[in-house]
């Protein structure tokens, strides 16, 4: 009985860090009517000090207007191996991105920022449309962006 | 009488001798064929050359036509090659569900992402 126990407690301690390592985080960016064609956004994280971390998601499949998120494009050189499996359609005017991804607990509460680039064509370029902290307080707060995005929130 | 019958035969005999090699001449030359075989037969068989051919002048209309119809397809190849070639592009990313998220240490090993347009 108590091997049992014992076991029941190890495998519980070794399972439980690897479920609370990461959460579903869902991620909605709504845009303003522009009148334009879809507009590509690039959603990424910066660390404290402003260091590119990595992307989290790219709304738009064609990598010759990458250049247009500035400074997406300026962290990353235009890598699109930073984007592979996290890529999906650009989204229209007026329209509402729901990203649900599974991100890493660690996100969270330690100075990482989130930023969106956008770009439409034949418009200007809109880098750091909006940048908001990542914090579990900060969850489900809208924030106003400042070009094509009406509001982005995220939720845990 | 005899005066006469030698001018007559001497006259009769110039004549045939100017006359037949100029008449056999004549028949070597111009072979008598029907003007629909001429015509058939193209250009290179016409007795005369025309000073302006029908045939040449669509040759080079058409050459026109498809050297403008070429220019104007290497001109939308050339707009595409730049678009897609200019300064060594990097590929279009794979979509998403096509392979796993990078590996950046953002994201957890669970579901893959969803994605929904309203």
């Amino acid at each position: 009985m108590k091997s049992l126990l014992a076991t029941l407690a190890l495998t519980t301690a070794l399972t439980f860090p690897g479920l609370a390592m990461a959460r579903p985080v869902t991620l909605t960016t709504t845009l303003t009517n522009y009148g334009g064609d879809g507009a590509y956004l690039a959603l990424y994280v910066k660390d404290a000090s402003g260091a590119y971390m990595g992307s989290l998601w790219m709304a738009g499949g064609k990598s010759k207007y990458y250049e247009h998120l500035t400074d997406w494009y300026r962290a990353t050189s235009g890598d699109t191996a930073q984007i592979n499996g996290i890529t999906g359609a650009s989204v229209g005017a007026g329209r509402s991105l729901e990203i649900t991804l599974d991100l890493a607990d660690t996100l969270f509460d330690a100075g990482y920022t989130l930023h969106v680039d956008a770009a439409v064509e034949n418009m200007r370029d809109s880098p750091n449309e909006v940048a908001v902290p990542l914090t579990t307080d900060g969850a489900g707060t809208p924030v106003k962006g400042r070009r094509y995005i009406a509001n982005f929130a995220y939720k845990m | 009488m005899k005066t006469t019958l030698a001018v007559l035969i001497a006259s009769t005999a110039l004549t045939a001798a100017i006359a037949l090699p100029a008449w056999s001449a004549i028949q070597d030359r111009a072979e008598t064929r029907p003007i629909t075989a001429i015509l058939e037969a193209g250009p290179d068989a016409q007795p005369v050359i025309l000073a302006s051919n029908d045939d040449d002048d669509d040759d080079n209309d058409n050459r026109r036509r498809s050297e403008r119809n070429n220019d104007d397809d290497d001109d939308d190849d050339d707009d595409e090659d730049d678009d897609d070639n200019r300064g060594a592009r990097a590929p279009n990313p794979a979509p998403a569900g096509t392979v796993a998220p990078p590996a950046n240490g953002l994201f957890g090993n669970g579901a893959p992402p969803k994605v929904q347009m309203n």
